[in-house]
């Protein structure tokens, strides 16, 4: 997340709040409010951290929880909404702009009439990692592993 | 005792199959089915992995690999650090970039796991892709193809019949139907399995020292993307909405993944290992 946190002001889009939702201070739960956000309000965003995107808006500016925004769906007919820059912007070697040109492959007809292709697929089998090198990419990273259950679906609680 | 219909309805278990079209011994098969009882056979996991090689061999078919070892063995070591997270640690796991521009992500039976290079490049850090991983491992763990298979096409009731075929990796019935289950991704599965594997696919990816929010940036993105893209096509037919993906992750995720930020040395990581390589 710390890349996005260098965003380029090209990557101030607008978003709005699928419900009303507190401004808070910093990324947490627990930090003092600055404003609230009614339903349907328009942010700018920042950036990213967790969970939280740092906003500006009418109301007031910090950071409100990520899963209480979405896109604004008339601005992605032109392609390039809030969202759609800022999960750009991490990117240094890449415009994140997906070329028209290249192969592609996969449409359902494609998919329907495939054939296998058996080099391909010895490639494949060639690039597989045993477990000892898993745990070797991740301890290099610092990544730790964590014990959690799954969620209940939402249908029932 | 089954039915000769019964029978032939498991014999054609394959879309577009027809009776005097297939090379299989009708009274071996009938004897095979008889076994049976009409009792639904899980498929064995060797089964299903054959199933999902041929299916993986199908797909490179339609799109090779990306041509960049790099990039490949990078994937490889995210995923399958994150299978190592599942309920089934030991299959064998095998991730690939597709060369394709096409934005799209897939699973077959028994472990194999491709991501486009589109879907690739529009991916800003290992905790993304390890959500997007992480939701591909759930459809092999909860078998969602197998599943699709059998409701569409009797592959239950068919099982040992194919459980015959995989003895001779080269019959007509294993052909077909692996064929069959490489459509399966032109249909795409039923809703409630994407939502499953997104459900269960934080939590993985969590467990493997990720970011939570990998996976819902994936989705926020997507949302954000023109809908009319052709390289979203198929994507977007074969899924439920991405609003309707975050409308329930808003509510089950709540502020209980707060405190589960990804090491920055994955950023950097995936920045010299992806980024500035595709």
């Amino acid at each position: 997340m710390l890349g996005c946190l260098a965003a380029p002001a090209h990557a101030e889009q607008t978003t709005y709040t699928v419900r009303s939702t507190e401004i808070k201070q910093q990324p947490f739960s627990d930090a003092a409010t600055v404003a609230r956000l009614n339903e349907n309000a328009s942010v700018t965003i920042v950036t990213r951290q967790g969970g939280w995107v740092r906003i500006t808006s009418k109301a007031g500016n910090g950071w409100v929880r990520m899963l209480s925004l979405r896109s604004n769906s008339t601005a992605t007919k032109r392609g390039d909404s809030g969202f759609q820059s800022l999960f750009n912007i991490g990117r240094s070697g890449s415009s994140g702009i997906t070329v028209a040109t290249g192969v592609r492959g996969l449409s359902e007809e494609d998919l329907k009439n495939a054939k296998p292709d058996q080099r391909e697929f010895e490639k494949l089998q060639n690039y597989e990692v045993n477990k000892a090198k898993a745990e070797k990419f991740a301890r290099d990273a610092k990544l730790k592993s964590r014990k959690l259950d799954y969620l209940q679906s939402s249908g029932n609680s | 005792m089954l039915t000769r219909a019964l029978l032939f309805s498991a014999i054609c278990l394959l879309p577009g199959c027809q009776q005097n079209s297939m090379n299989i011994d009708f009274d071996k098969a009938l004897s095979i089915a008889q076994k049976t009882q009409q009792a639904t056979r899980t498929i064995t996991e060797p089964e299903e992995i054959t199933m999902g090689d041929g299916i993986a061999a199908n797909l490179l078919g339609a799109s090779p690999l990306l041509a960049d070892d790099r990039v490949q063995q990078y994937v490889n070591r995210v995923g399958r650090w994150v299978s190592l997270h599942t309920e089934r640690p030991d299959l064998p796991w095998k991730f690939g970039v597709l060369a394709s521009t096409d934005v799209n992500a897939f699973a077959t039976p028994g472990g194999t796991i491709f991501i486009t290079r589109g879907l690739l490049q529009k991916i800003n850090n290992e905790s993304e892709l390890a959500g997007v991983l992480a939701h591909e491992t759930v459809h092999v763990l909860r078998k969602h193809h197998l599943a699709a298979l059998q409701k569409e096409s009797g592959l239950g009731v068919a099982s040992d019949l194919l459980g015959e075929a995989l003895k001779d990796k080269n019959s007509a019935i294993l052909e077909k139907a692996i064929k069959a289950g490489t459509e399966v991704y032109a249909r795409g599965l039923n809703k409630e399995d994407e939502f499953e594997a997104d459900r269960m696919g934080i939590v993985i990816a969590t467990r493997a020292g990720y970011d939570p929010f990998g996976l819902p940036a994936v989705l926020q993105m997507l949302e954000a993307s023109n809908a009319q893209d052709s390289s979203l096509a198929l994507m977007f037919k074969t899924h439920p909405a991405p609003r309707d993906r975050l409308s329930l992750l808003d509510k089950i995720m709540g502020n209980r993944f707060d405190a589960y930020p990804a090491p920055a040395q994955t950023d950097k990581r995936f920045d010299s290992e992806v980024s500035q390589q595709l």
